[in-house]
């Protein structure tokens, strides 16, 4: 199993991964709560932009609609938690099973009658639009009124119920990047992997050699809603606020997918370098113009808007791929 | 060279890592003592809410300068961090207000955002007044560090209500009949819910014969206004946002649907600077029942006169108004506590009773759960394309007028 996740990786690769790791690991000890704030958004948006990355980056299946496993799997959890007392770590087992649910629909409507490319993104966008319709009706969880969690001042972190200090948060989702990162890897260097790469290329002929491509897909939207309804969950506990308009807009999806468009799609480390250089740079730019005096809102978005278009034209296929290869980390085997 | 990693080289690397991170860590953990009390304003002031953010900014910034006119002045810092209408950065730039030492923080106009920065507020014990977000659940947390100065959804549509059966017995024209017509996004939402669960409870003595809802980015409401027209209800209660209530007015104008009471029971549009500017005179005579400021207070007029000598294109609304108190309370608090220690301005904010204040309604001051149940909507109707507060009478403004005059008699 590990030989099999690192088998044809430079070393070079595993040093600076371990480096990084470890930074990580210790930067909640020494950094202070805005910067582990963060550091908490960089990794919420490298988990849920991996998340995607398996049904795009793997499957080349372009969905526009992940905000709708976000936000189903967040009421879910968040509802169970209020109105039943089930808390988060059970709560999060329906909450990826109905997400997996939903997946699972849009993907047999749309591969069983042959919807793809566009019009499956257009597809994955009705979807979320219509959920966001109905949740803001649907009186269980107050509607378009918002949904809240209730707040418990306490002195220690409970895991359990994942009420606690960010630090607490900050070390649970980072547990759940490095092991989608894991997971990722061990699903890309399997069978399943190649089976996914060949369909992102050429389906037809995935298909003439033998591939069950609906399966394939099924199985890519399954694992890429299910992994991304725990981020919906992690959500759900650490804001405490859910509003319908905010979770399932069409501009939650569009922030989870920048960072694996500007990361690189389809590469493991490309999610997790787009939410490096989107959230953390962003807070760098607007820090420095606020050091040069400048008071600019909105300057974020902009850089946001520049990286894009840099990367479209300069880096089509994101940061990571060249930067692996001025680096010297790219795969052997 | 194998491409296996040893325990041994795993472990350097881990401890170079951390060796890095703990290089930089100083550089974050600077921090000065505060000499004056530093504000953290914190506001949508991109993204799609960026509009109503700036208003309440403009608020917050001439706010030390009438303060100091008023005998209230204190030694205040404004820091500012802008939500971009996100509450993920809503809670992040909250972390950075309070890490750069902000003492009291203020904001932040949307509910989901108020809740988030709430939570960091009350994990570091630093007072947060929230100028602007009606959701009531923010306030039933048993926060202790969490202040309102802003009526929640249920009294902003109880006092809608109560106030158009006053309006009804000012001018003696009592609707029989009514259409509800409303953006179908969260607020609208929640302004029909709130409408349809509280109106029976008011005894209101109209029937709503049609509810109408329409898409939030509707560039046209023609079929919308045939349907309501088509009803002959006497009088439209809309629930607008700015571009729909101009489209909403234009329709019946083209349409000539003249009600005699075209009321909203607590809505943005009819009272916004834009709303003016476009319809000029057929803005007259529409009527909004909002918390508002209050005009013969000498505070408002004292605020006024400032907010017009810095923003002479701007409108004077109640994002200004209620900006404008929340950092009063503050610099209140501040002076009584003769500190900036989070527990000892909370315990301030906490015993707050200001009379003579800018925003409609009684003593401003907080209850057990931090809110402040004491703000009044007032009735506003639109006169000389300007809004006037035309109830309750002893804060009136100018003489309630209705039935609204035919749109080509204008």
């Amino acid at each position: 199993m590990i030989s099999r996740l690192i088998d044809g990786v430079p070393r070079r690769a595993l040093v600076l991964l371990g480096l990084l790791l470890a930074g990580l690991l210790v930067a909640p000890l020494v950094v202070d709560a805005y910067i582990l704030s963060i550091l908490i958004l960089v990794l919420y948006f490298a988990y849920t932009g991996q998340a995607w990355n398996v049904m795009m980056g793997f499957a080349g299946q372009l969905s526009l609609g992940h905000s709708l496993y976000v936000g189903i799997a967040a009421y879910t959890a968040a509802a169970l938690y209020v109105h039943f007392g089930i808390g988060p770590w059970a709560g999060v087992l329906p909450a990826i099973a109905i997400s997996m649910a939903a997946g699972l629909v849009i993907g047999f409507l749309a591969f069983r009658f042959g919807i793809s490319g566009v019009y499956f993104a257009l597809l994955t966008i009705a979807f979320a639009e219509f959920t966001r319709v109905g949740f803001d009706h649907f009186a269980w969880v107050n509607g378009s009124g918002g949904f809240f969690l209730p707040v418990t001042q306490q002195a220690a972190s409970d895991p359990l119920n994942l009420r606690g200090s960010p630090t607490m948060f900050y070390y649970i989702l980072l547990a759940v990047t490095v092991l989608a990162f894991l997971f990722c890897r061990w699903l890309l260097t399997g069978r399943i992997g190649y089976y996914w790469l060949a369909i992102r290329e050429e389906p037809e002929a995935a298909q003439t050699l033998g591939i069950n491509v609906f399966r394939y897909k099924m199985i890519a939207v399954a694992i890429s809603s299910g992994m991304t309804a725990l981020s919906g969950v992690f959500f759900a506990f650490y804001y405490n606020n859910l509003f319908p308009e905010q979770i399932f807009s069409m501009s939650r999806s569009i922030e989870l997918i920048l960072g694996p468009i500007i990361g690189g799609v389809g590469s493991l480390f490309g999610p997790i370098l787009g939410a490096f250089v989107l959230t953390a740079l962003a807070e760098v730019v607007t820090e420095i113009m606020h050091a040069l005096g400048y008071e600019i809102p909105g300057i974020k978005q902009v850089f946001y808007g520049i990286c894009l278009l840099a990367v479209i034209i300069y880096l089509p296929h994101g940061i990571w791929p060249p930067l692996r290869k001025r680096l010297g980390l790219e795969d052997r085997s | 060279m194998s491409s296996k990693i040893t325990r041994r080289q795993f472990a350097a690397s881990a401890a170079a890592g951390a060796a890095i991170v703990a290089g930089v860590a100083p550089f974050n953990i600077v921090r000065a003592q505060p000499k004056a009390l530093k504000i953290g304003s914190i506001h949508p002031r991109s993204g799609f809410q960026a509009q109503l953010g700036i208003a309440c900014q403009r608020g917050i910034d001439i706010a030390p300068r009438v303060l100091k006119q008023l005998g209230m002045g204190a030694d205040v810092e404004i820091m500012n961090a802008d939500t971009e209408s996100n509450v993920d950065i809503a809670r992040s730039r909250a972390e950075k207000l309070i890490n750069d030492g902000a003492n009291v923080l203020i904001g932040a106009f949307d509910s989901g955002q108020s809740a988030a920065i709430a939570q960091v507020a009350e994990q570091k014990g630093v007072p947060y007044i929230i100028n602007v977000a009606a959701a009531p659940q923010i306030t039933e947390q048993g926060y202790k560090f969490v202040f309102r100065n802003f009526p929640t959804a249920p009294m902003l549509v109880g006092d809608g209500l109560n106030l158009m059966k006053a309006v009804f017995e000012k001018s003696g024209i009592t609707p029989k009949t009514a259409v509800f017509m409303h953006v179908n996004d969260t607020f609208g939402q929640a302004m029909a819910g709130a409408i349809k669960a509280m109106a029976p409870r008011f005894n209101l003595p109209f029937q709503i014969v049609e509810t109408i809802a329409y898409d939030p980015q509707a560039k046209d409401l023609s079929v919308e206004i045939a349907k309501a027209k088509a009803t002959g209800a006497e009088m439209v209660m809309p629930v607008t946002r700015l571009n729909d209530a101009i489209l909403m007015v234009r329709e019946m104008v083209k349409q000539r649907w003249e009600p005699k009471i075209v009321m909203s029971p607590g809505a943005p549009g009819f009272y916004e600077n834009q709303f003016y500017k476009t319809l000029g005179k057929f803005s007259n005579y529409l009527i909004t029942n909002v918390p508002w400021y209050n005009p013969r207070s000498s505070i408002t007029q004292k605020l006024l006169d400032e907010f017009t000598k810095s923003y002479k294109n701007e409108l004077f609304e109640l994002n200004v108004g209620f900006s404008f108190e929340a950092v009063m309370v503050a610099v209140d608090a501040f002076n009584r506590a003769k500190s900036t220690d989070g527990k000892a301005l909370a315990d301030a904010i906490r015993l707050t009773k200001i009379d003579n204040h800018v925003m409609a309604g009684g003593t401003l001051q907080f209850n057990e759960k931090g809110q402040n149940v004491n703000i009044k909507s007032v009735t506003l109707q639109n006169l000389d394309q300007r809004p006037k507060v035309v109830l309750p009478l002893d804060i009136a403004e100018d003489n309630l007028l209705l039935p609204m005059p035919s749109w080509s008699k204008r």
